[in-house]
């Protein structure tokens, strides 16, 4: 008895949360000047700005150019992470000429280099694209070099008593071991390169979500930013959910569930 | 009538840590033979250096002084068998990935090496599994493709921290006469090491007793009992207690 | 031993002449004209902007101990505010079903959102004075705070649960003698997180709105094109950054021991 209205409670409590969510964002919505808009509104303009484009595109076109800045700019951040990341593991003489280097520049946020970026690039796509790779690049080298340090020596020592060289134990054996640490380096990325998109875009864009976001705080059109925000919102916890499923495809012996 | 020809001989062999300042000597003087195609098993109490003892056999690590001369010349890396306590498979590699990798490494083409892995598979008696992970076996099964995976290098020497220590009772039992049957069908040299009095009288043909940290040879005895043996034989029982009186306490 | 030693010294004179390479051509590309001092100051130039900075309030309206201690002032006290209520909800939400329930939805939906989105809406809504950058940085420093708290209570482990019912405890000793303190790991990594969230935050918010704070000044750099005030912005972002991060550690050791015993 007690278990059936256990049941009962947890299936309405979400519902009940989320009926209060949208009665206060109401409320706030319809006290005496506010500036907030109602959810009815910003589901109107969230349609409309679909259909009407802004600044020669709809809110798809939006979407698609900040989506491909953040893609392009997280495979360079890929490719380049990962080598320097496995450069500075496994090579002391590297690790000790460029290290304290990488430490200098690591704790600057990479929102800190969009004035200078753009100083140099202009405001075309290009340092939008370097912004997202300075943001998305640094946990990914860190993964990668925490992994291979963290390896497990009993792996290590399995591979040489099997007679590998030392270039087979890295091939073989430490950057298969790696691969789960880079995985979650390059869920951190991506999270962190639309975080980074956004600011860029908002600071200095003609298109994207960022974009969008600020023309709406100049035009005070409060309801197309709460709509680009529930958009921003939408489209980085679609980015995360495809890369875990990537990484159940690509680590099956770490994080998809078998029997 | 090779039988009786030195496979290893280890002589005064020394190992000392230095950890923060103290240095703690594990091996003092540790001497003995191992013969051709025996099973040597190295008994001693936890923590008493049995480990590094076969890490510096295997060339994983150095010794600080003494030397192992093998019969026929220091064998190179690969051309020693190492089954690991922790079983130490590759959770990325297939049941098949990891008993082929000796090969792999040493650049035998696939289907070769492919036939030759199905074998030691087939021997450990996990046919079928080929394709699972090793996330998805038992510890039992873990520790069959580490046995296979050390057999399928063609090592002639097989080197085994306990194996099977890591393993519930029941399993060991079995396992124990698992390494048996294998031993049998494939004639190596094997030096097991384990701190189980039980195992070492049922499967060694020599055991060496360990002494306590800094460890060396205390005793050696030979188990000239018949196979199959059984535990509750009185000459079973009476070698147990031998070796037991004999033993340093392990605090 | 002798050989270790004299590997060390070989890699620290690695490592020097790193970081005298880097430099090295940084200075020489501005001196020898390989890239315009429009777009990149010598280091020696940021070190004299720097020096004069620390008094000058000129060109950007105030020096760079002003910006410094506005941008210190307002991270820190968002942060704290954060980690003062965001812990405690998150144990709450994660050992009492009916919060939970309540209130993870709300997290759900929140979560996906960069606290970046959030500056248009607040700077509407409330100006662009100290309430709305607090609100902003607030905001994100909250989340992960409460979302690693929730998990480090989740994330108990029942046998320890187990041995305090055979005690006799009563659910809400269970509540704070066990886990609470067992999630304590996963606090912190939520709190560093958070403080690392609200440092970021807070320069992009002063780069969109504000008279005064680093993210300010490196934004007016641009304007004025000024590299090397961009620069020395950029430099004491990151060591404040860094120092910060040092400092919660420091704290860390304190409060959990056990969380550096292996490194020891």
């Amino acid at each position: 008895m007690k278990h059936n209205k256990d049941r009962i409670l947890s299936m309405l409590l979400p519902l009940i949360s989320l009926g209060l969510f949208f009665v206060l964002w109401f409320w706030l919505a319809r006290a005496e000047d506010s500036m907030i808009p109602t959810p009815y509104e910003t589901l109107l303009r969230l349609l409309e700005i679909c259909r009407k484009p802004i600044s020669k595109a709809t809110l798809p076109i939006h979407i698609w150019v900040s989506l491909r800045r953040v893609l392009i700019a997280f495979f360079c951040a890929i490719v380049m992470g990962v080598s320097f990341g496995v450069a500075l593991g496994w090579n002391r003489t590297f690790r000790a000429l460029v290290n304290p280097i990488f430490e200098i520049l690591r704790p600057i946020p990479p929102i800190a280099w969009i004035p200078l970026i753009i100083l140099w690039c202009g405001i075309g796509e290009l340092p939008k694209v370097i912004i997202v790779l300075i943001g998305s690049v640094v946990p990914i080298v860190l993964n990668t070099y925490s992994g291979m340090k963290e390896i497990d020596p009993l792996l290590l020592d399995a591979g040489k008593v099997l007679g590998a060289g030392r270039r087979q134990l890295l091939w073989e054996i430490t950057l298969p071991a790696t691969v789960p640490a880079i995985l979650a380096g390059i869920r951190t990325a991506l999270s962190s390169g639309w975080m980074c998109v956004v600011a860029a875009e908002m600071i200095a864009a003609r298109q994207g979500v960022g974009f969008l976001i600020v023309r709406g705080q100049e035009s005070g059109d409060t309801a197309l930013i709460v709509a680009c925000m529930l958009v921003i919102g939408v489209v980085s916890m679609l980015l995360s959910t495809v890369l875990i499923k990537l990484e159940g495809v690509l680590c099956p012996w770490q994080f998809s569930k078998t029997k | 009538m090779a039988v009786l020809e030195n496979k290893i001989s280890v002589r005064n062999l020394c190992k000392t840590y230095e950890m923060k300042g103290n240095s703690h000597e594990v091996l003092r003087n540790m001497s003995f033979d191992v013969r051709e195609n025996e099973f040597l098993v190295l008994l001693g109490p936890g923590q008493c250096g049995k480990t590094v003892l076969l890490n510096i056999l295997a060339e994983l690590e150095q010794p600080d002084g003494g030397e192992i001369v093998f019969a026929g010349g220091r064998p190179r890396m690969g051309e020693i068998g190492f089954v690991f306590q922790k079983y130490a498979l590759f959770p990325w590699k297939t049941v098949m990935g990891n008993v082929e990798m000796s090969l792999k490494l040493r650049g035998v083409d696939k289907e070769t090496r492919r036939a030759a892995a199905q074998e030691y598979i087939d021997m450990v008696g996990l046919s079928g599994f080929e394709k699972a992970l090793p996330k998805q076996l038992s510890g039992g099964m873990k520790q069959r493709v580490g046995i296979a995976r050390a057999y399928a290098s063609e090592a002639s020497i097989m080197l085994m921290d306990e194996p099977f220590g890591a393993l519930d009772a029941q399993t060991r039992y079995q396992m124990e006469d698992e390494i048996l049957r294998i031993c049998e069908k494939k004639k190596r040299t094997v030096v097991f090491v384990t701190n189980n009095v039980e195992e070492a009288i049922y499967l060694g043909d020599r055991i060496l007793l360990l002494s306590s940290r800094p460890s060396s040879v205390k005793e050696e005895y030979v188990v000239d009992l018949p196979r199959p043996r059984k535990h509750t034989d009185p000459a079973f029982l009476a070698l147990r207690n031998r070796i037991v009186s004999n033993t340093d306490l392990n605090i | 031993m002798k050989l270790k030693k004299k590997n060390q010294i070989k890699y620290f004179l690695l490592s020097v002449l790193g970081l005298a390479a880097f430099f090295g051509i940084w200075e020489l590309s501005v001196r020898l004209g390989w890239v315009s001092d429009r777009t990149l100051s010598a280091p020696s130039a940021v070190i004299e902007t720097l020096i004069r900075k620390l008094t000058d309030a000129k060109p950007d309206g105030s020096t760079l101990p002003q910006h410094f201690w506005q941008s210190l002032k307002l991270a820190l006290s968002s942060f704290l505010v954060a980690v003062v209520v965001g812990v405690p909800l998150g144990w709450v939400m994660g050992y009492y079903k009916v919060a939970d329930r309540l209130l993870t939805p709300l997290f759900e939906i929140l979560r996906p959102i960069p606290p970046i989105a959030w500056i248009p809406i607040v700077i509407l809504t409330m100006g662009i004075g100290m309430r709305a950058k607090i609100f902003i940085i607030f905001l994100a420093a909250f989340v992960p705070c409460v979302i690693n708290s929730y998990l480090g209570i989740r994330l108990t482990d029942p046998v320890k649960i187990n041995v305090a019912k055979t005690f006799g405890a009563s659910p809400f000793k269970i509540f704070t003698t066990v886990c609470i303190p067992s999630s304590l790991n996963m606090v912190f990594t939520g709190v560093r997180l958070s403080l690392n969230s609200s440092w970021t935050t807070l320069v992009a918010a002063e780069m969109l709105a504000s008279s005064r704070g680093l993210g300010y000044m490196i934004q007016l750099g641009r304007t004025l094109i000024r590299p090397d005030i961009i620069i020395v912005g950029m430099i004491t972002i990151g060591i404040t950054g860094a120092l910060l991060n040092k400092l919660l550690a420091l704290l860390e050791k304190k409060i959990a021991p056990w969380r550096y015993r292996d490194e020891a």
